[in-house]
């Protein structure tokens, strides 16, 4: 069972280096949401600051 | 104005081909009453759990009522913190989070207040109510009863609806890290809360166990962990306006987690009767988890590389810090605190309840706290008290580092008087400091969330707080564009392109690995064992016996007494023979319990009196002066010899403990046979084999008559002499008064309930061998238990003391021949067959009665106590009241030739 264990997670691991190191398009595309996801907190504050603060979007659903 | 950030959004839009479209609703409402109800309920459950901590200084507080008592008080706390504060906390983060996370909104904002009114008032109020009126289940993380567990599932059913369905509709390959631990802690959650919750009741004892452990590290690896988690990787970017260090290695984390924190249960119970593959498969896989936080925090960490500044001036983000610190250590901690080397001493002790606060308080309060706070800055209208989150954080990180350094060093201390043969008594007195700033500590806590919550409703009202961060730095966004666009066409080209989904099944895979290796392989192997060994006449529990192990289970007594002896010397010693799986085959559900404050009770059955049980119940200081177990008068119509019938049901469970062991010979036919139960002995080198060690007379226990009781004669000189009977008067007034009376004249505040009464201690004569025989055995059929574990040189002193009390009495007034004769005469025709012929307590009756007969040679009662037994017998003993049956002279010359055996002189010898 250790053996199980300890195989299938070192197997994962070396997969996933293996992936990071012989395909560098695998790099971006793996770190694309980090930079997504600042996008989409800015979207959101400017959104905030030009409704001058008040609730815009507060709900939507009837 | 057109924005650095949305340059760069319409930028990464065209590398994407893909509009993002407008802004998605955001349920603001709902963030703002989740967040009120985790205030409610985490203010209400710390004061739960302030009042369960000062129960340890003062048992008797708020001891009177059954709602009030430790147990239930105990079991609301931790769920309370689970569902009520955590769980608001984290669906609050939900609906703001997944919106921006998934560029769409949650599914529907009548499904939020419907899980809303579920989750409250369904689960958390509903299961606060029930456990409070005595119903629950004695399964860790899994107290509220199984009515309010099928709302928890419900609950989880709709956050699928609500909070993942959201995310289905973006692409895999656009998710942040954050979306995936959301992801993953809903649907992990919901799948193993209903095996923790429900399998322990349908697959009884060992294998039930090892479900129940797999649940206790789910609770907080699948529920707590991932959701903490997500909040720290979606605070830190936001607050710094910077990319993480790395998503490639948060995804790696994201996924070792699941892969592994599934398959850590077992290590809750190392050196039990759960087969050992399965504990050292969750010791390794303990490992790896550790490697895993390393690499989490790690990238965690780095993401803050150069805001340092800005973590010390922002106070939610200096939360998140201080809950991502804590996370690293308290995981260590945990991997480390698996290691059987580690887990054999501090196992059971409050240096894991340090531990685990550290993880509910440092790590995932910390984070859950920094997340409230960023949200609410963000919040439209809300106000924010800036100077008060301040002193809240600090109030917060000065009461945490109070309380884990001092259960810490509680659960060392615990665990040294735990390895030596001290009673277990002196590992309560050990620790009452510890305890009383355990209480204190939890003081500044609660001040620091209600400051917390105070800060949320006062001062200015919420600014644009993003003016002050720095924006994304330039270098990174060409990076990100050139990113983005080879990530595009990686992510349509390649068959990598569906990792997520094969990483998706991965962590499904492993989720089932670890119930298929820690639990229904080891649940056949143990089912396999226990058809092999158990005895055929091991009885099933009668229903009133059923309804008392209800009310232990209600009351929380495994919450403080493990029913598990583990494979070590220490606890073989102390308990007797390790648990065998067969022992458990009728526990629905398991009772083995992850703590001690009491002692173990596994191998109660004929340890203690049923006078002494009700007694010890009915207020467990009239017998153990220094107990912090809690009264349950409750079960008494007054007094301890009027129990309900609830009482006589509890006491009849706790008579069952070990009962079946003890009544089948399975340790003599072991023994006999060579053939030892096949759970290996997994004792360290150097360990004295628990294994080896015979199981039936355990040191410091109860039971087990020896006849080898040394003969222990207190000093001979005069100063020692004087020294011993100081002493052993302190240790008297501890261990003895409560039952003996402080004067020893057996009036002590348990007589009254005890039969046969404790002994008046000056109203005879013991000899050495006598007292040394008690202390060493107990007093057979009475309350008295064998004292043998403490020192010898500690015995000797109560032998001293016990001695000094007496007081001589009057002389005999006459002793002539015709009244000896007569009184011979009578003793022969009344007496002999239980004292014996020269009243050494050897008369042929003498074998069958317990409390054996008096040997008037070793005890020698002065002549108002001779005459007051045959005035009045001895209740609770063979010895009947003789005033109607013999005249007042034939008493007389009774006690006169009673007297005659050790004779006056000899009433003030030693021997």
């Amino acid at each position: 069972m250790i053996n199980l264990i300890v195989i299938a997670i070192s197997a994962i691991m070396f997969a996933l280096l293996l992936v990071w190191w012989r395909w560098p398009a695998f790099r971006a595309w793996i770190e694309a949401p980090k930079y997504s996801m600042l996008c989409q907190e800015r979207r959101f504050d400017d959104q905030r600051d030009e409704a001058g603060n008040e609730p815009v979007v507060d709900g939507g659903h009837a | 104005m057109t924005t650095f950030a949305q340059n760069l959004s319409s930028r990464h839009n065209q590398a994407n081909t893909r509009d993002l479209g407008a802004l998605p609703s955001v349920e603001y409402d709902l963030v703002r009453t989740h967040v009120f109800a985790s205030f409610v309920t985490l203010v209400i459950s710390v004061v739960f759990g302030i009042t369960v901590a000062t129960k340890f200084s003062f048992p008797d507080f708020l001891g009177s009522h059954p709602w009030l008592t430790w147990g239930r008080l105990r079991y609301n706390h931790t769920q309370g913190i689970f569902f009520g504060w955590l769980g608001n906390a984290f669906l609050a983060f939900f609906y703001y989070a997944v919106p921006r996370l998934a560029n769409r909104p949650v599914l529907s904002r009548k499904l939020g207040w419907l899980l809303f009114w579920i989750w409250n008032f369904a689960v958390i109020l509903s299961g606060w109510v029930l456990v409070a009126a005595g119903f629950s289940q004695p399964l860790e993380w899994a107290e509220f009863p199984l009515v309010v567990a099928a709302f928890v599932v419900l609950a989880f059913i709709l956050m699928v609806f609500e909070f993942v369905l959201p995310f289905f509709r973006a692409r895999p390959s656009d998710m942040y890290v954050s979306g995936w631990y959301i992801i993953g802690g809903i649907i992990f959650t919901m799948l193993a809360y209903p095996v923790g919750n429900v399998v322990p009741n349908l697959v009884p004892g060992a294998r039930g166990a090892a479900f129940s452990g797999l649940w206790i590290h789910d609770a907080v690896g699948l529920f707590v962990t991932p959701f903490a988690v997500a909040i720290a990787y979606y605070v830190i970017p936001a607050t710094t306006r910077r990319p993480i260090f790395s998503h490639f290695l948060s995804m790696v984390g994201f996924w070792v987690l699941f892969f592994t924190y599934p398959l850590n249960g077992t290590h809750h119970y190392v050196y039990s009767a759960i087969p050992m593959a399965a504990q050292k498969g969750a010791i390794v896989a303990s490992a790896y988890l550790g490697m895993d936080v390393i690499l989490v925090v790690t990238n965690l960490l780095l993401s803050l590389r150069g805001s340092s500044g800005l973590a010390s001036r922002d106070v939610p983000l200096r939360f998140v810090w201080f809950g991502v610190v804590s996370y690293l250590v308290v995981s260590l901690q945990g991997s480390v605190q698996a290691l059987m080397p580690v887990n054999r001493f501090i196992h059971f002790t409050d240096w894991v309840i340090g531990h685990s606060h550290l993880a509910m308080i440092g790590f995932a309060s910390f984070i859950a706290l920094g997340g409230i706070a960023h949200m609410w800055q963000r919040i439209p209208g809300t106000r924010y008290n800036e100077r008060m989150m301040n002193w809240s954080f600090w109030l917060l990180a000065i009461g945490l580092t109070l309380m884990v350094t001092d259960l810490t060093i509680a659960g060392l201390v615990e665990a040294q008087v735990w390895q030596s043969s001290a009673p277990w008594i002196d590992s309560v007195r050990a620790v009452g400091s510890y305890w009383l700033v355990r209480t204190l500590s939890g003081l500044p806590i609660l001040a620091s969330f209600v400051l917390f919550w105070t800060a949320l409703v006062t001062g200015p009202r919420s600014e644009t707080v993003t003016s002050a961060v720095r924006p994304v730095a330039a270098e990174e966004i060409v990076a990100f564009e050139n990113g983005s666009a080879a990530a595009h066409e990686f992510s349509w080209t390649g068959w990598l392109s569906h990792a997520h989904v094969v990483a998706f099944g991965a962590g499904v895979g492993f989720f089932a690995l670890s119930f298929l290796v820690l639990a229904i392989i080891p649940g056949k192997e143990l089912e396999h064992e226990i058809k092999r060994v158990a005895p055929v006449t091991m009885a099933t529990l009668t229903a009133s016996e059923q309804r008392g192990r209800v009310i232990y289970g209600r009351e929380g007594c495994a919450y403080c007494h493990t029913e598990q002896v583990r494979s070590l010397a220490a606890d073989v010693r102390r308990f007797g023979a390790p648990t065998e799986p067969w022992e458990t085959k009728y526990d629905y559900p398991q009772l083995w319990g992850t703590r001690r404050i009491g002692p173990d009770l596994s191998r109660e059955f004929n340890l203690h009196t049923p006078d002494w049980q009700l007694t010890h119940l009915f207020n467990p200081r009239l017998v153990v002066r220094d107990s912090v177990m809690p009264p349950y008068p409750w079960l008494f119509n007054g007094s301890a010899n009027q129990p309900t019938q609830e009482g006589l049901d509890l006491l009849a469970y706790l008579q069952t403990l070990g009962r079946a062991r003890q009544l089948s010979g399975f340790d003599q036919q072991a023994l006999a046979s060579s053939v030892q139960p096949e759970t290996p002995d997994m004792a360290i080198t150097g360990e004295p084999s628990a294994r080896a060690t015979p199981p039936a007379v355990p040191i410091a226990m109860m039971g087990g008559y020896s006849s080898s009781a040394p003969v222990l004669h207190p000093a001979s000189e005069p100063a020692d002499l004087q020294e011993e009977v100081s002493r052993g008067e302190m240790l008297f007034i501890r261990n003895c008064a409560s039952c003996h009376g402080p004067a020893g004249k057996g009036d002590g505040k348990a007589s009254a309930s005890l039969l046969p009464k404790p002994a008046n201690l000056t109203a005879a004569r013991f000899s050495d061998q006598r007292l040394s025989s008690v202390l060493w055995n107990g007093v057979a059929g009475s309350a008295m238990p064998p004292w043998r574990q403490l020192p010898t040189e500690d015995l000797r002193a109560v032998i001293a003391y016990i001695q000094s009390l007496h007081v001589p009495g009057a002389a005999s007034s006459t002793q002539d021949m015709t009244t000896l004769d007569m009184g011979k005469s009578l003793f022969a025709a009344n007496c002999a067959s239980c004292h014996g012929d020269t009243g050494a307590g050897n008369g042929s009756a003498a074998g069958a009665l317990s409390p054996a007969p008096t040997n008037f040679h070793l005890k020698k009662p002065t002549q108002e106590r001779a005459w007051d037994v045959l005035e009045n017998g001895v209740p609770g003993t063979a010895m009947p009241p003789w005033r109607s049956q013999l005249n007042a002279d034939e008493r007389h010359a009774l006690v006169t030739f009673v007297r005659s055996l050790y004779s006056p002189a000899q009433e003030n010898s030693t021997q």
